[in-house]
Protein backbone atom coordinates (compact mmCIF):
# COMPACT_ATOMS: atom_id res chain seq x y z
CA UNK A 1 0.00 0.00 0.00
CA UNK A 2 1.35 3.16 -1.08
CA UNK A 3 1.77 5.97 1.55
CA UNK A 4 -0.61 8.70 -0.19
CA UNK A 5 -3.68 5.46 -0.84
CA UNK A 6 -7.08 7.63 0.20
CA UNK A 7 -9.61 5.05 -0.53
CA UNK A 8 -9.38 1.36 -0.92
CA UNK A 9 -12.49 -0.49 -1.70
CA UNK A 10 -11.47 -4.31 -2.55
CA UNK A 11 -13.85 -7.32 -4.27
CA UNK A 12 -17.03 -5.27 -3.19
CA UNK A 13 -19.84 -7.24 -3.77
CA UNK A 14 -23.91 -5.81 -3.39
CA UNK A 15 -26.84 -7.69 -4.78
CA UNK A 16 -30.33 -6.13 -4.35
CA UNK A 17 -32.85 -9.52 -4.27
CA UNK A 18 -31.83 -11.81 -7.00
CA UNK A 19 -30.29 -8.95 -9.13
CA UNK A 20 -26.94 -8.33 -8.81
CA UNK A 21 -25.36 -4.94 -8.80
CA UNK A 22 -22.04 -5.17 -7.85
CA UNK A 23 -19.72 -8.02 -8.48
CA UNK A 24 -16.48 -8.30 -7.35
CA UNK A 25 -15.33 -4.44 -8.12
CA UNK A 26 -11.93 -2.76 -6.62
CA UNK A 27 -11.21 0.77 -6.45
CA UNK A 28 -8.20 2.50 -5.40
CA UNK A 29 -7.61 6.24 -5.13
CA UNK A 30 -4.58 7.90 -4.50
CA UNK A 31 -4.24 11.72 -2.88
CA UNK A 32 -5.08 14.73 -5.62
CA UNK A 33 -5.76 11.91 -7.76
CA UNK A 34 -9.38 12.18 -9.40
CA UNK A 35 -11.43 9.06 -11.16
CA UNK A 36 -13.89 9.28 -12.89
CA UNK A 37 -17.11 6.68 -12.61
CA UNK A 38 -19.23 6.08 -16.52
CA UNK A 39 -20.87 3.79 -17.62
CA UNK A 40 -24.55 2.68 -18.54
CA UNK A 41 -27.89 3.30 -16.23
CA UNK A 42 -28.17 0.71 -14.19
CA UNK A 43 -24.64 -0.49 -14.31
CA UNK A 44 -23.88 -0.01 -10.69
CA UNK A 45 -22.09 3.65 -10.85
CA UNK A 46 -24.14 4.80 -7.94
CA UNK A 47 -24.47 1.83 -5.91
CA UNK A 48 -20.60 1.54 -5.89
CA UNK A 49 -20.72 5.53 -4.22
CA UNK A 50 -22.94 4.68 -2.26
CA UNK A 51 -21.40 1.94 -0.99
CA UNK A 52 -17.86 4.02 -0.76
CA UNK A 53 -19.75 6.54 1.39
CA UNK A 54 -21.65 4.41 3.35
CA UNK A 55 -25.19 5.14 2.66
CA UNK A 56 -25.71 1.37 1.55
CA UNK A 57 -24.20 -1.73 3.06
CA UNK A 58 -21.92 -3.61 1.05
CA UNK A 59 -22.65 -7.81 1.13
CA UNK A 60 -19.07 -8.59 0.85
CA UNK A 61 -15.57 -6.52 0.63
CA UNK A 62 -13.30 -4.46 1.80
CA UNK A 63 -13.50 -0.91 2.49
CA UNK A 64 -10.23 1.10 3.99
CA UNK A 65 -9.85 4.82 4.51
CA UNK A 66 -6.25 5.76 4.82
CA UNK A 67 -5.45 3.28 7.49
CA UNK A 68 -9.24 2.99 8.70
CA UNK A 69 -11.03 0.37 8.16
CA UNK A 70 -14.91 0.55 7.35
CA UNK A 71 -15.63 -2.83 6.52
CA UNK A 72 -13.81 -6.18 6.13
CA UNK A 73 -14.63 -9.34 4.72
CA UNK A 74 -15.00 -12.05 7.14
CA UNK A 75 -16.21 -15.05 5.63
CA UNK A 76 -17.87 -13.68 2.65
CA UNK A 77 -19.72 -11.09 4.31
CA UNK A 78 -18.93 -7.56 5.43
CA UNK A 79 -18.22 -6.47 9.06
CA UNK A 80 -18.62 -2.96 9.60
CA UNK A 81 -16.66 -1.50 12.29
CA UNK A 82 -18.20 0.17 15.02
CA UNK A 83 -20.35 3.26 15.41
CA UNK A 84 -17.62 5.31 16.44
CA UNK A 85 -15.31 4.11 14.08
CA UNK A 86 -17.60 4.71 11.45
CA UNK A 87 -18.35 8.59 12.65
CA UNK A 88 -14.50 9.12 12.17
CA UNK A 89 -14.52 7.61 9.18
CA UNK A 90 -17.47 10.10 7.79
CA UNK A 91 -15.37 12.61 8.49
CA UNK A 92 -13.18 11.62 5.79
CA UNK A 93 -15.08 12.34 3.00
CA UNK A 94 -17.80 14.23 1.40
CA UNK A 95 -20.23 14.00 -0.75
CA UNK A 96 -22.07 16.01 -3.43
CA UNK A 97 -25.57 14.60 -4.68
CA UNK A 98 -27.15 14.61 -7.80
CA UNK A 99 -30.12 16.32 -6.57
CA UNK A 100 -28.28 19.08 -3.94
CA UNK A 101 -30.30 18.26 -0.89
CA UNK A 102 -29.37 21.03 0.53
CA UNK A 103 -31.47 21.73 3.76
CA UNK A 104 -34.48 24.36 2.97
CA UNK A 105 -35.03 25.79 5.81
CA UNK A 106 -31.29 27.14 6.42
CA UNK A 107 -30.20 29.92 4.52
CA UNK A 108 -27.09 29.37 2.06
CA UNK A 109 -24.54 30.23 4.90
CA UNK A 110 -26.23 28.26 7.88
CA UNK A 111 -26.38 25.75 5.47
CA UNK A 112 -22.66 25.62 4.91
CA UNK A 113 -21.78 26.17 8.88
CA UNK A 114 -24.41 23.56 10.73
CA UNK A 115 -22.45 21.06 10.33
CA UNK A 116 -19.06 22.25 11.34
CA UNK A 117 -20.07 23.90 14.28
CA UNK A 118 -22.56 21.34 15.10
CA UNK A 119 -20.79 18.09 14.24
CA UNK A 120 -17.20 19.39 14.89
CA UNK A 121 -17.92 21.56 17.32
CA UNK A 122 -15.79 24.39 15.83
CA UNK A 123 -16.39 28.02 16.34
CA UNK A 124 -19.13 30.14 15.01
CA UNK A 125 -16.77 32.78 13.99
CA UNK A 126 -13.97 30.37 12.24
CA UNK A 127 -16.69 28.42 10.56
CA UNK A 128 -18.63 31.76 9.07
CA UNK A 129 -15.05 33.02 7.82
CA UNK A 130 -14.27 29.76 6.03
CA UNK A 131 -17.79 29.61 4.73
CA UNK A 132 -16.87 33.17 3.40
CA UNK A 133 -14.02 31.90 1.71
CA UNK A 134 -15.96 29.24 -0.22
CA UNK A 135 -19.00 31.07 -1.29
CA UNK A 136 -16.03 33.37 -2.66
CA UNK A 137 -14.18 31.16 -4.37
CA UNK A 138 -17.57 29.46 -5.79
CA UNK A 139 -18.62 32.74 -7.10
CA UNK A 140 -21.57 32.68 -4.59
CA UNK A 141 -20.05 35.65 -2.39
CA UNK A 142 -23.28 37.44 -2.53
CA UNK A 143 -25.35 34.81 -1.77
CA UNK A 144 -24.87 33.70 2.19
CA UNK A 145 -28.37 34.90 2.98
CA UNK A 146 -30.34 33.68 0.86
CA UNK A 147 -32.28 30.77 0.94
CA UNK A 148 -32.08 27.43 -1.29
CA UNK A 149 -35.30 28.51 -2.60
CA UNK A 150 -33.83 31.49 -4.04
CA UNK A 151 -31.01 29.41 -5.94
CA UNK A 152 -30.91 28.02 -9.45
CA UNK A 153 -29.93 24.20 -9.55
CA UNK A 154 -26.52 25.45 -10.24
CA UNK A 155 -26.13 27.64 -7.66
CA UNK A 156 -27.76 25.31 -5.28
CA UNK A 157 -25.19 22.82 -6.53
CA UNK A 158 -22.13 24.85 -5.78
CA UNK A 159 -23.58 25.43 -2.52
CA UNK A 160 -23.70 21.82 -1.65
CA UNK A 161 -19.77 21.80 -3.03
CA UNK A 162 -19.30 24.27 -0.50
CA UNK A 163 -21.31 22.82 2.16
CA UNK A 164 -18.91 19.30 2.09
CA UNK A 165 -16.01 21.42 1.70
CA UNK A 166 -16.47 23.06 4.89
CA UNK A 167 -15.76 19.90 6.54
CA UNK A 168 -12.20 19.81 4.63
CA UNK A 169 -12.98 16.14 3.69
CA UNK A 170 -9.53 14.52 2.39
CA UNK A 171 -11.66 13.27 -0.55
CA UNK A 172 -15.06 14.17 -2.28
CA UNK A 173 -17.48 12.14 -4.46
CA UNK A 174 -19.87 13.51 -6.93
CA UNK A 175 -22.83 11.79 -7.78
CA UNK A 176 -23.83 12.65 -11.73
CA UNK A 177 -23.17 16.01 -10.14
CA UNK A 178 -24.73 17.94 -13.03
CA UNK A 179 -27.77 15.37 -14.22
CA UNK A 180 -30.66 17.42 -12.67
CA UNK A 181 -29.36 20.36 -14.28
CA UNK A 182 -30.31 22.39 -17.61
CA UNK A 183 -27.00 22.24 -19.99
CA UNK A 184 -26.37 25.69 -19.33
CA UNK A 185 -25.97 25.52 -15.76
CA UNK A 186 -23.83 22.83 -15.83
CA UNK A 187 -21.09 24.84 -17.21
CA UNK A 188 -20.96 26.46 -14.09
CA UNK A 189 -20.79 23.55 -11.86
CA UNK A 190 -18.50 21.66 -13.88
CA UNK A 191 -15.92 24.71 -13.97
CA UNK A 192 -16.37 24.53 -10.53
CA UNK A 193 -15.29 20.72 -9.95
CA UNK A 194 -12.23 21.68 -12.57
CA UNK A 195 -10.88 24.91 -10.38
CA UNK A 196 -10.97 21.94 -7.21
CA UNK A 197 -8.97 19.46 -9.80
CA UNK A 198 -6.80 22.31 -10.16
CA UNK A 199 -5.80 22.73 -6.52
CA UNK A 200 -5.62 18.92 -6.68
CA UNK A 201 -8.49 17.99 -4.77
CA UNK A 202 -8.59 14.22 -4.51
CA UNK A 203 -12.46 13.32 -6.18
CA UNK A 204 -14.22 10.27 -7.32
CA UNK A 205 -17.13 11.46 -10.17
CA UNK A 206 -19.85 9.91 -11.25
CA UNK A 207 -20.49 11.06 -14.32
CA UNK A 208 -22.24 11.41 -18.01
CA UNK A 209 -20.55 14.03 -19.40
CA UNK A 210 -17.82 12.24 -21.21
CA UNK A 211 -15.71 15.71 -22.60
CA UNK A 212 -15.77 16.63 -18.82
CA UNK A 213 -14.47 13.15 -17.48
CA UNK A 214 -12.07 13.38 -20.41
CA UNK A 215 -10.41 16.27 -19.70
CA UNK A 216 -10.56 16.41 -15.69
CA UNK A 217 -9.86 12.76 -14.94
CA UNK A 218 -6.28 11.45 -13.86
CA UNK A 219 -8.31 7.48 -14.36
CA UNK A 220 -11.29 6.53 -15.66
CA UNK A 221 -13.73 3.21 -14.75
CA UNK A 222 -16.14 1.98 -17.33
CA UNK A 223 -18.48 0.03 -15.74
CA UNK A 224 -21.25 -2.25 -17.11
CA UNK A 225 -23.73 -5.06 -15.19
CA UNK A 226 -21.79 -4.61 -11.72
CA UNK A 227 -18.38 -5.34 -13.17
CA UNK A 228 -15.49 -2.96 -14.14
CA UNK A 229 -14.97 -3.36 -18.28
CA UNK A 230 -12.23 -0.88 -18.48
CA UNK A 231 -10.03 1.40 -16.69
CA UNK A 232 -7.13 3.72 -17.37
CA UNK A 233 -6.25 6.90 -18.08
CA UNK A 234 -8.52 9.12 -20.08
CA UNK A 235 -6.41 8.42 -23.57
CA UNK A 236 -6.71 4.59 -22.98
CA UNK A 237 -10.51 4.46 -22.56
CA UNK A 238 -11.49 7.04 -25.57
CA UNK A 239 -9.42 5.03 -27.88
CA UNK A 240 -10.33 1.70 -26.24
CA UNK A 241 -10.23 -1.26 -28.59
CA UNK A 242 -13.48 -2.81 -26.58
CA UNK A 243 -16.34 -2.37 -28.86
CA UNK A 244 -18.93 -1.72 -25.84
CA UNK A 245 -16.84 0.97 -24.41
CA UNK A 246 -16.41 2.30 -27.84
CA UNK A 247 -19.84 2.48 -28.52
CA UNK A 248 -20.65 3.71 -25.02
CA UNK A 249 -18.28 6.95 -25.64
CA UNK A 250 -19.45 7.33 -28.74
CA UNK A 251 -23.26 7.59 -28.20
CA UNK A 252 -23.10 9.49 -25.14
CA UNK A 253 -20.69 12.11 -26.59
CA UNK A 254 -23.36 13.22 -29.33
CA UNK B 1 -77.93 38.61 34.99
CA UNK B 2 -74.40 39.79 36.37
CA UNK B 3 -74.23 36.66 37.97
CA UNK B 4 -75.37 34.98 34.58
CA UNK B 5 -72.53 36.25 33.31
CA UNK B 6 -70.48 35.37 35.68
CA UNK B 7 -71.29 32.01 35.39
CA UNK B 8 -71.09 32.04 31.69
CA UNK B 9 -66.90 33.38 32.00
CA UNK B 10 -66.30 31.01 34.08
CA UNK B 11 -67.20 28.15 32.14
CA UNK B 12 -65.62 29.76 29.03
CA UNK B 13 -62.40 29.97 31.50
CA UNK B 14 -62.43 26.15 32.37
CA UNK B 15 -63.03 25.39 28.34
CA UNK B 16 -60.06 27.73 27.61
CA UNK B 17 -58.26 25.32 30.38
CA UNK B 18 -59.01 22.25 28.60
CA UNK B 19 -58.08 23.40 25.49
CA UNK B 20 -54.45 24.71 26.33
CA UNK B 21 -54.06 21.78 28.70
CA UNK B 22 -54.61 19.46 25.87
CA UNK B 23 -52.43 21.20 23.60
CA UNK B 24 -49.81 21.19 25.88
CA UNK B 25 -49.95 17.39 26.52
CA UNK B 26 -51.05 15.83 23.40
CA UNK B 27 -48.97 17.35 21.22
CA UNK B 28 -45.74 15.86 23.01
CA UNK B 29 -47.88 13.03 23.02
CA UNK B 30 -48.33 12.59 19.48
CA UNK B 31 -44.82 12.92 18.52
CA UNK B 32 -43.95 9.91 20.82
CA UNK B 33 -47.31 7.96 19.82
CA UNK B 34 -45.55 8.57 15.95
CA UNK B 35 -42.30 7.06 16.51
CA UNK B 36 -44.29 4.25 18.63
CA UNK B 37 -46.12 3.77 15.33
CA UNK B 38 -43.04 4.18 12.59
CA UNK B 39 -41.14 2.29 15.42
CA UNK B 40 -39.27 -1.22 13.37
CA UNK B 41 -40.33 -2.97 16.81
CA UNK B 42 -43.30 -5.21 15.38
CA UNK B 43 -44.70 -4.97 18.70
CA UNK B 44 -44.37 -1.47 20.03
CA UNK B 45 -45.80 -0.70 16.19
CA UNK B 46 -48.61 -3.08 16.83
CA UNK B 47 -49.70 -1.98 20.20
CA UNK B 48 -49.81 1.67 18.79
CA UNK B 49 -51.67 1.21 15.86
CA UNK B 50 -54.59 -0.43 17.88
CA UNK B 51 -54.52 2.49 20.31
CA UNK B 52 -54.69 4.80 17.71
CA UNK B 53 -57.56 2.72 16.28
CA UNK B 54 -59.36 2.61 19.78
CA UNK B 55 -59.11 6.74 19.90
CA UNK B 56 -60.19 7.34 16.27
CA UNK B 57 -62.69 4.58 16.21
CA UNK B 58 -64.88 5.41 19.13
CA UNK B 59 -66.59 8.41 20.23
CA UNK B 60 -64.67 10.71 22.51
CA UNK B 61 -67.50 11.09 24.45
CA UNK B 62 -67.58 7.88 25.33
CA UNK B 63 -63.54 7.84 26.42
CA UNK B 64 -64.38 10.96 28.48
CA UNK B 65 -66.83 8.44 30.41
CA UNK B 66 -64.39 5.66 30.44
CA UNK B 67 -61.63 7.56 31.61
CA UNK B 68 -63.87 8.76 34.46
CA UNK B 69 -65.42 5.39 35.82
CA UNK B 70 -62.49 3.72 34.85
CA UNK B 71 -60.74 4.24 38.82
CA UNK B 72 -64.25 2.49 40.61
CA UNK B 73 -65.00 0.25 38.23
CA UNK B 74 -61.15 -1.02 37.67
CA UNK B 75 -59.48 -0.17 40.96
CA UNK B 76 -62.83 0.05 42.81
CA UNK B 77 -61.45 3.64 43.91
CA UNK B 78 -63.57 6.06 44.93
CA UNK B 79 -64.02 8.85 42.44
CA UNK B 80 -63.44 12.74 44.00
CA UNK B 81 -65.00 15.66 42.95
CA UNK B 82 -61.43 16.85 42.00
CA UNK B 83 -60.97 14.38 39.20
CA UNK B 84 -63.73 15.20 36.96
CA UNK B 85 -61.52 17.64 35.49
CA UNK B 86 -58.25 15.61 35.49
CA UNK B 87 -60.10 13.11 33.73
CA UNK B 88 -61.05 15.29 31.06
CA UNK B 89 -57.83 16.32 30.67
CA UNK B 90 -56.74 12.72 30.24
CA UNK B 91 -59.49 11.88 27.98
CA UNK B 92 -58.75 14.40 25.75
CA UNK B 93 -54.88 14.57 25.90
CA UNK B 94 -54.67 10.75 24.86
CA UNK B 95 -57.41 11.16 22.24
CA UNK B 96 -55.83 14.03 20.87
CA UNK B 97 -52.57 12.51 20.83
CA UNK B 98 -53.58 9.81 18.19
CA UNK B 99 -54.65 12.02 15.69
CA UNK B 100 -51.53 14.73 16.12
CA UNK B 101 -49.31 11.34 16.13
CA UNK B 102 -51.02 10.31 12.59
CA UNK B 103 -50.49 14.19 11.54
CA UNK B 104 -46.91 13.74 12.77
CA UNK B 105 -46.33 10.65 10.89
CA UNK B 106 -47.55 11.99 7.48
CA UNK B 107 -45.15 15.27 7.93
CA UNK B 108 -42.36 13.17 8.88
CA UNK B 109 -42.70 10.80 6.19
CA UNK B 110 -42.85 13.64 3.31
CA UNK B 111 -39.47 14.51 3.82
CA UNK B 112 -37.56 13.43 1.41
CA UNK B 113 -34.90 10.77 1.75
CA UNK B 114 -31.89 12.49 0.13
CA UNK B 115 -32.71 15.13 3.44
CA UNK B 116 -31.38 11.97 5.59
CA UNK B 117 -28.77 11.44 3.91
CA UNK B 118 -27.36 14.71 3.10
CA UNK B 119 -27.61 14.81 7.18
CA UNK B 120 -25.79 11.67 7.30
CA UNK B 121 -22.72 12.06 5.13
CA UNK B 122 -22.08 15.05 6.67
CA UNK B 123 -21.75 13.68 10.11
CA UNK B 124 -25.01 14.41 11.98
CA UNK B 125 -26.18 12.20 14.66
CA UNK B 126 -29.73 10.89 14.31
CA UNK B 127 -30.85 12.75 16.97
CA UNK B 128 -29.00 15.60 15.22
CA UNK B 129 -30.47 14.52 12.44
CA UNK B 130 -34.09 15.06 13.71
CA UNK B 131 -34.15 18.07 15.66
CA UNK B 132 -32.19 20.23 13.38
CA UNK B 133 -33.02 19.09 9.68
CA UNK B 134 -36.40 16.55 9.83
CA UNK B 135 -38.16 18.32 12.66
CA UNK B 136 -38.26 21.68 11.40
CA UNK B 137 -39.33 20.96 7.95
CA UNK B 138 -42.26 18.67 9.53
CA UNK B 139 -44.33 21.51 11.51
CA UNK B 140 -44.14 23.54 8.26
CA UNK B 141 -46.08 20.59 6.36
CA UNK B 142 -47.88 19.87 9.39
CA UNK B 143 -49.21 23.32 10.51
CA UNK B 144 -52.62 23.44 8.25
CA UNK B 145 -54.05 19.90 9.60
CA UNK B 146 -52.97 20.51 12.92
CA UNK B 147 -54.65 24.25 12.70
CA UNK B 148 -57.87 21.68 11.74
CA UNK B 149 -57.27 19.38 14.54
CA UNK B 150 -57.27 22.76 16.87
CA UNK B 151 -60.12 24.33 15.75
CA UNK B 152 -61.99 20.67 16.39
CA UNK B 153 -60.75 20.63 19.91
CA UNK B 154 -62.05 23.85 20.38
CA UNK B 155 -65.06 22.57 19.88
CA UNK B 156 -64.87 19.14 21.37
CA UNK B 157 -64.49 20.61 24.79
CA UNK B 158 -68.04 20.83 25.03
CA UNK B 159 -67.83 17.42 25.37
CA UNK B 160 -66.46 17.30 28.64
CA UNK B 161 -70.60 18.18 29.80
CA UNK B 162 -71.53 14.28 29.75
CA UNK B 163 -69.28 14.27 33.14
CA UNK B 164 -70.23 17.48 34.01
CA UNK B 165 -67.66 19.69 34.20
CA UNK B 166 -68.80 23.16 34.35
CA UNK B 167 -67.06 24.36 31.06
CA UNK B 168 -69.01 26.64 28.87
CA UNK B 169 -71.69 24.72 27.08
CA UNK B 170 -72.57 22.82 30.34
CA UNK B 171 -73.32 26.47 31.79
CA UNK B 172 -74.96 27.57 29.03
CA UNK B 173 -77.12 24.92 28.90
CA UNK B 174 -78.34 25.18 32.77
CA UNK B 175 -78.56 28.98 32.26
CA UNK B 176 -80.48 28.33 29.38
CA UNK B 177 -83.16 25.70 30.59
CA UNK B 178 -83.61 28.12 33.85
CA UNK B 179 -84.46 30.98 31.92
CA UNK B 180 -86.52 29.02 29.14
CA UNK B 181 -84.68 31.38 26.62
CA UNK B 182 -81.44 30.47 24.31
CA UNK B 183 -80.22 33.40 24.84
CA UNK B 184 -77.25 31.99 26.92
CA UNK B 185 -76.38 28.72 24.28
CA UNK B 186 -76.08 31.99 22.10
CA UNK B 187 -73.41 33.66 23.68
CA UNK B 188 -71.64 30.34 24.09
CA UNK B 189 -71.90 29.79 20.35
CA UNK B 190 -70.04 32.94 19.73
CA UNK B 191 -67.47 32.33 22.37
CA UNK B 192 -66.54 29.16 19.87
CA UNK B 193 -66.42 31.43 17.44
CA UNK B 194 -64.29 33.98 18.20
CA UNK B 195 -62.33 31.54 19.99
CA UNK B 196 -61.66 29.81 16.68
CA UNK B 197 -61.20 32.63 14.66
CA UNK B 198 -57.98 33.96 17.22
CA UNK B 199 -56.91 30.16 16.51
CA UNK B 200 -57.24 30.24 13.06
CA UNK B 201 -55.66 33.84 13.02
CA UNK B 202 -52.82 32.50 14.73
CA UNK B 203 -52.19 29.33 13.21
CA UNK B 204 -51.92 31.21 9.82
CA UNK B 205 -49.61 33.57 11.60
CA UNK B 206 -46.98 30.95 12.42
CA UNK B 207 -47.83 29.62 8.44
CA UNK B 208 -47.13 33.39 7.56
CA UNK B 209 -43.71 33.34 9.74
CA UNK B 210 -42.40 29.45 8.29
CA UNK B 211 -43.10 30.64 4.47
CA UNK B 212 -39.51 32.00 3.75
CA UNK B 213 -38.90 28.55 2.38
CA UNK B 214 -40.19 26.68 0.36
Amino acid sequence: MEDNNLLRIEHIKKNFGDTGVLSDISLSVNEGEVVSIIGPSGSGKSTLLRCATLLTQMDDGNLYYGDMCAAKSVNGKSVYAGKDELKKIRQYFGLVFQNFNLFPHYSVLKNIIDAPVNVLGRSKEESEKKAAELLKMLGLAEKGDAYPCELSGGQQQRVAIARALALEPKILFFDEPTSALDPELTGEVLAVIRKLAANHMTMVIVTHEMQFAKEVSDRILFIENGVVVEEGTPDKLFSSDNPRVREFIGRMAN
Amino acid sequence: MNITFMQLLSGMVVSVEIFLLTLLFALPLGLLVAFGRMSKNKILQTLVKVYIAIMRGTPLMLQLIVVYFAPFYIFGLKISQGYRFVAVIIAFSINYAAYFAEIYRAGIESIPIGQYEAAEVLGYSKRQTFFRIIFPQVIKRILPPVTNETITLVKDTSLAFVIAVAEMFTIAKQISAKQASVNALMVAGLFYFVFNYAVAYIMEFFEKKLSYYR
